[in-house]
């Protein structure tokens, strides 16, 4: 197990990306994947897609971002990536429904934000859970979906 | 270059939430004995809707110092103060790192709630959701984001199943099936069988031990 309390940089910054891009030649960057709602934590443990162990114990006033670098040697590199943000996009059919909409998703505690007329749903786990939320409204056409 | 230190990086956070009467408070009694005899440095929050309840009963145990417990009043919907806004939450934890450094664990409990109660993982690491056979068996299918976000959901009181009318096996099927990877363990707090499986997964997923 490999243990880290601190970032080094990011992937893009130009000290580290010329380094990383040697390695990554050689085969030798690892990955961790985490969904986006864990980038949150600071402290976890999470295997490389190469199957190294890692213990990550971040400062408090620390954040994970896509593309952390964790570490950097001469043989290696662990690069943090978030995974991709699955959205629902749904769309009201009117101002009522946007209000209801609205009411419900709050209710639920769902992390949205607004495209025009699309209200849009983080998936913070399978899409089936948050249609089955929703249902009544797609039923009736109160609310149809619109592609993500 | 590494960033491999030998820095104490700070406590982990741990949350405990889930309904009123489920078992978070015996939990807590405990999980206590067990971290001290692992020689976890440990301190503890509680959450309660407006008294100082579950914090007494734990100074009152004599299974940890007094003062390693804070209490925090919610003074309204217990999940405002460990999601919606923890200040209050974040600033006992930041307290008890100052006056007890160094720590290794904090554990905080939440006050009763519902089954849509989660934590912000801006205050905790990792967190617990506590329900219990006696609250009904069909708890697992309804899905609540508390039973199916958790990093660990408990199902506690298994030995009143039968007393209740609750099929244990299919309760901890239908557990395991909307929670998918994450892990679903069955405790019983009054006797403290299960428990030190929840040590095991906290000792492994955030105190990172080396095999647990």
């Amino acid at each position: 197990m490999l243990k880290f309390d601190t970032i080094l940089g990011l992937a893009g910054d130009p000290a580290l990306h010329e380094r990383l891009h040697g390695l990554e030649h050689r085969g030798a960057v690892e990955t961790i994947v985490l969904e986006p709602r864990d980038m949150a934590r600071h402290r976890l443990r999470a295997t490389t897609d190469k199957g190294t162990d890692c213990a990550i114990a971040l400062a408090r006033d620390t954040m994970l971002e896509d593309g952390a670098v964790l570490l950097l040697d001469e043989a290696r590199a662990i690069v943090v990536r978030s995974a991709v943000q699955r959205w629902l996009a749904l769309v009201p059919r009117d101002a009522a429904a946007a209000l209801e909409l609205g009411y419900h998703a709050g209710n639920l505690h769902w992390r949205v934000h607004f495209e025009g007329a699309r209200l849009m749903v983080a998936l913070e786990g399978p899409e089936a859970a948050y249609l089955e939320r929703v249902a009544a409204f797609l039923e009736d056409g109160r609310v149809r979906r619109a592609d993500g | 270059m590494s960033a491999e230190t030998a820095q104490h990086p700070g406590a982990a956070r741990v949350g405990i939430g889930g309904p009123v009467g489920s078992g978070k408070t015996a939990l807590l009694e405990q999980l206590i004995p067990r971290f001290a005899v692992r020689g976890t440095r440990l301190a503890v929050i509680t959450n309660d809707l407006v008294t100082k309840e579950d914090a007494e009963r734990l100074r009152r145990s004599g299974l940890i110092a007094p003062e390693r417990v804070l209490a925090v009043e919610a003074g309204a919907c217990p999940h405002t103060v460990i999601r919606e806004d923890p200040t209050l939450n974040l600033d006992a934890a930041d307290l008890l790192e100052q006056r007890f450094s160094p720590l290794d664990l904090i554990l905080l409990e939440s006050g009763g709630d519902n089954l849509a109660s989660t934590f912000s993982l801006e205050l905790v690491d990792y967190w617990l959701f506590v329900i219990d056979v006696a609250g009904g068996g069909d708890i697992p299918r309804k899905k609540g984001p508390g039973v199916v976000q958790a990093d660990l959901l408990i199902i506690n009181k298994p030995d009143l199943a039968p007393h209740v009318g609750v099929d244990l096996e299919a309760m901890v099927a239908e557990a395991r099936a909307v929670r998918g990877d994450r892990l679903v363990l069955v405790t019983n707090c009054r006797s403290g069988e299960g428990v030190d499986a929840v040590v095991a997964a906290i000792g492994r997923d955030v105190l990172f031990d080396a095999a647990s």
